[in-house]
């Protein structure tokens, strides 16, 4: 475990195989928030965080439960399993403890269930940092930190997104692609200039 | 509504990647050769078959309020069999397509078609809706791979077709894939409004 | 542009200012770079200017007859995206690849968005982006100065790969006499023709100056021997960094709207074309770093946006 293989995961993560425009996962969510800035940045925060905690919950499940009893093909389903009960737990204790949060992005919640990158990091995870039923060394703090990562990428897709889609709302646009057509052209632009970061290295 | 109907509907009318736009997440990327795709549509229509069967057979007893982890069980249960299915006898499919096969799990057209369809709807149409979606789904698939492996790598199914054509790499890139589903989009919209 | 906004009451006097005006100034201003690229690639060079004009303004005219808008060659914005496109090409391409990029360019990259003045990202670099993700042979084999076509590495890509052979000076680098992209080559016109716009207000010094000195400075702090050595004038004048930050970055449409704004725009390109040429794998990154900036512009404009008076806090 190094420094080198943070950078690497971050930059990985963020630029060059972004959740979004690169793994296409959250897709759904990704065109059907990004209208406006705001949301946008509450659905984003609200990923970052479920996404970390599932990546630990996740690797636990899968380190101390599933591979001592020879359980990993039950993976998929104890994953979104877990995911789903936490976020249900989170909205609970939100809504109960903290309203004012909750009426930003509680309504994004059960959406985060069914996000598809939140259970793709964490089965992205087991892929990645378990090598023959084994854990590599360090795979926890790697996966949460590809967790976080993973979030900041999606954040930031969503972010320059939602701005984007914004100012196009006054263009005078052709009738066909207005809304979702143009929103897959500009992520495809989108995603050609993140391919800038292609080979990185330190 | 009579069974061919509901069969139907799934590939035209109400395809589920160009009218619903719904579980573009695959769609997009295993669409870089028609092989994969054909692959992935085959192992999302069985898993789309067989969790509207249960679904519809379970809906009387299953408690409203739980019902969508319920569901999420029903459809994991079958994505899991697809993919020890596809493990053991097409373990370079099983490569090719990577984690996008447990994350039929989350595809936004399963668990919709179970929550809009078969949750309420007897058997036998929610059967005949559960293979025309994935019918539509597996088609829409393979065009949009046919387009984007014939501009990508010139070939079709593996074959070359033009031999001095030079492919656009780029369409076998994520670019690429955004690209063509977004002009396909506005294709269909430019259809859609022809018509009204 | 900034202090030229005015705001007064009637009456007005007319000015004889007009997007076609501007874009056919920026044309001219590009003259001299252009020629010299020509000068020393042959006519090769001049052939793919050529190509690419005419698919840029080919194909304007066709999709704004197919969605029945009024044809606009004359605002010279098809023309530009045409030329600038092709200063982004190394010269001994073959002609197709001009001919689809400009088609990219006009079609993906702004007739989509619904036109000039509401595309995104600047056309020119995204259809450079697509042939560059596309055709990744062509894109990078250039050739150096001269008649014979003979193949050379830019000293950029040179650098990258380890192997500077041939020493250059920097009154080489400075007049164009190296291997590069048809119009990035000449650094010397590139200035004249923008020291042309700066004097004539069609681009302010925010974006170039913010652009470049960030450039300069991370190239001399991440210098290969250690920091603060590196050779700044040599990075600033290598690959299309002028070229990119005079009339590339400050395309009116792809950037930010306040100073503020520009500033921080400006100081990001610079950024991320260094850690792209720097650690990347692309020997050039201006083009990239450009895009990008051109997503996050929208961004930025929200965020740097002039609160109106009295209304308190900006929201």
């Amino acid at each position: 475990m190094n420094v080198g293989q943070f950078l690497a995961i971050f930059i990985s993560s963020v630029f060059v195989s972004n959740v979004i425009l690169s793994r296409f996962l959250g897709l759904c969510s990704f065109i059907a928030i990004s209208k406006e800035t705001r949301p946008a940045l509450a659905m984003s925060s609200a990923v970052l965080f479920v996404i970390t905690m599932s990546s630990a919950i996740t690797w636990v499940i899968y380190r101390y439960l599933l591979i001592p009893f020879d359980l990993a093909y039950l993976r998929t389903i104890s994953f979104i399993l877990v995911i789903a009960a936490f976020v249900q737990l989170v909205e609970m204790v939100i809504r109960k403890f903290m309203p004012a949060l909750y009426r930003v992005f509680g309504i994004y919640l059960p959406l985060i269930t069914v996000n598809c990158a939140v259970l793709g990091v964490a089965v992205l995870n087991s892929d990645m940092f378990f090598s023959k039923g084994r854990p590599l060394p360090g795979s926890f703090q790697l996966s949460i930190f590809q967790g976080i990562c993973v979030g900041i990428g999606y954040a930031l897709a969503m972010l320059l997104m939602s701005a984007i889609r914004e100012r196009l709302e006054y263009s005078r646009v052709p009738e066909s692609v207005r809304e979702f057509p143009l929103a897959f052209v500009t992520a495809s632009l989108m995603s050609l200039s993140f391919m800038g970061f292609n080979g990185f290295k330190f | 509504m009579k069974l061919p109907a509901e069969f139907l509907k799934g590939i035209i009318r109400q395809n589920p990647i160009f009218v619903l736009a719904l579980g573009l997440c695959p769609v997009l990327a295993v669409s870089t050769s028609v092989s994969n795709a054909l692959g992935m549509g085959a192992a999302a229509t069985f898993v789309l078959v067989g969790s509207n069967c249960i679904i519809s057979l379970i809906k009387n007893v299953v408690p409203d309020k739980i019902r969508i982890p319920c569901f999420i069980v029903v459809i994991a249960t079958f994505v899991t069999i697809a993919e020890l299915v596809m493990r053991a006898y097409s373990p370079a499919l099983n490569r090719a397509l990577g984690i996008y096969v447990p994350l039929i799990v989350v595809n936004c057209m399963v668990l919709g078609r179970a929550e809009a369809f078969a949750s309420r709807r007897p058997f036998l149409g929610s059967l005949a809706d559960g293979l025309g979606m994935g019918a539509g789904f597996t088609l829409g698939l393979a065009l949009i791979s046919s387009i984007r492996e014939l501009l990508g790598a010139g070939k079709l199914l593996g074959y070359t077709l033009f031999p001095g054509f030079k492919p656009a790499l780029m369409m076998a890139l994520p670019p690429g894939a955004l690209l063509v589903i977004g002009m396909m989009l506005g294709f269909f919209n430019l259809l859609k409004g022809r018509k009204e | 542009m900034e202090n030229k906004l005015i705001v007064a009451a009637a009456p007005h006097l007319h000015a004889r200012e007009s997007t076609a005006r501007i874009m056919w100034s920026v044309s001219l201003s590009l003259l001299p770079a252009g020629a010299a690229g020509v000068y020393f690639f042959g006519y090769a060079a001049l052939a793919v200017i050529i190509v690419s004009i005419a698919a840029a303004l080919a194909s304007e005219w066709v999709l704004q007859k197919l969605t029945r808008r009024q044809t606009t060659l004359s605002d010279g914005s098809a023309f530009l995206t045409g030329l600038l496109l092709a200063y982004n090409l190394p010269p001994g391409v073959p002609l197709w690849i001009p001919a689809i990029g400009a088609v990219f360019a006009i079609a993906v990259g702004k007739q989509v968005f619904g036109g000039l003045g509401q595309n995104i990202f600047n056309p020119a670099l995204a259809a450079r982006a697509f042939l560059m993700a596309s055709w990744p042979a062509y894109m990078t084999s250039f050739r150096a100065p001269g008649f014979d076509a003979v193949t050379s590495a830019t000293p950029l890509s040179a650098l990258k790969e380890g192997h500077l052979q041939q020493v250059y000076s920097y009154l080489d680098l400075f007049m164009g006499n190296k291997a590069g992209c048809i119009g990035e080559v000449c650094v010397a016109g590139l200035l004249a023709g923008a020291v042309f716009l700066l004097l004539r207000g069609y681009i302010t010094w925010h974006i170039p100056a913010a652009y470049l000195f960030t450039a300069g400075i991370m190239h001399y702090m991440f210098g290969h021997h250690g920091m603060f050595s590196g050779d700044w004038l040599f990075y600033l004048l290598s690959g299309g960094l002028v070229l990119g930050a005079f009339y590339m970055a400050t395309d009116y449409v792809t950037s930010p709207l306040t100073a503020k704004g520009q500033l921080i725009y400006g100081a990001g390109c610079g950024l991320l074309t260094v850690v792209i040429r720097l650690w990347g794998g692309y020997p050039e990154g201006t083009c990239y770093a450009i895009l990008m900036m051109n997503a996050a512009a929208p961004l930025i404009d929200r965020y740097s946006r002039r609160r109106i008076y009295g209304t308190g806090k900006a929201r």
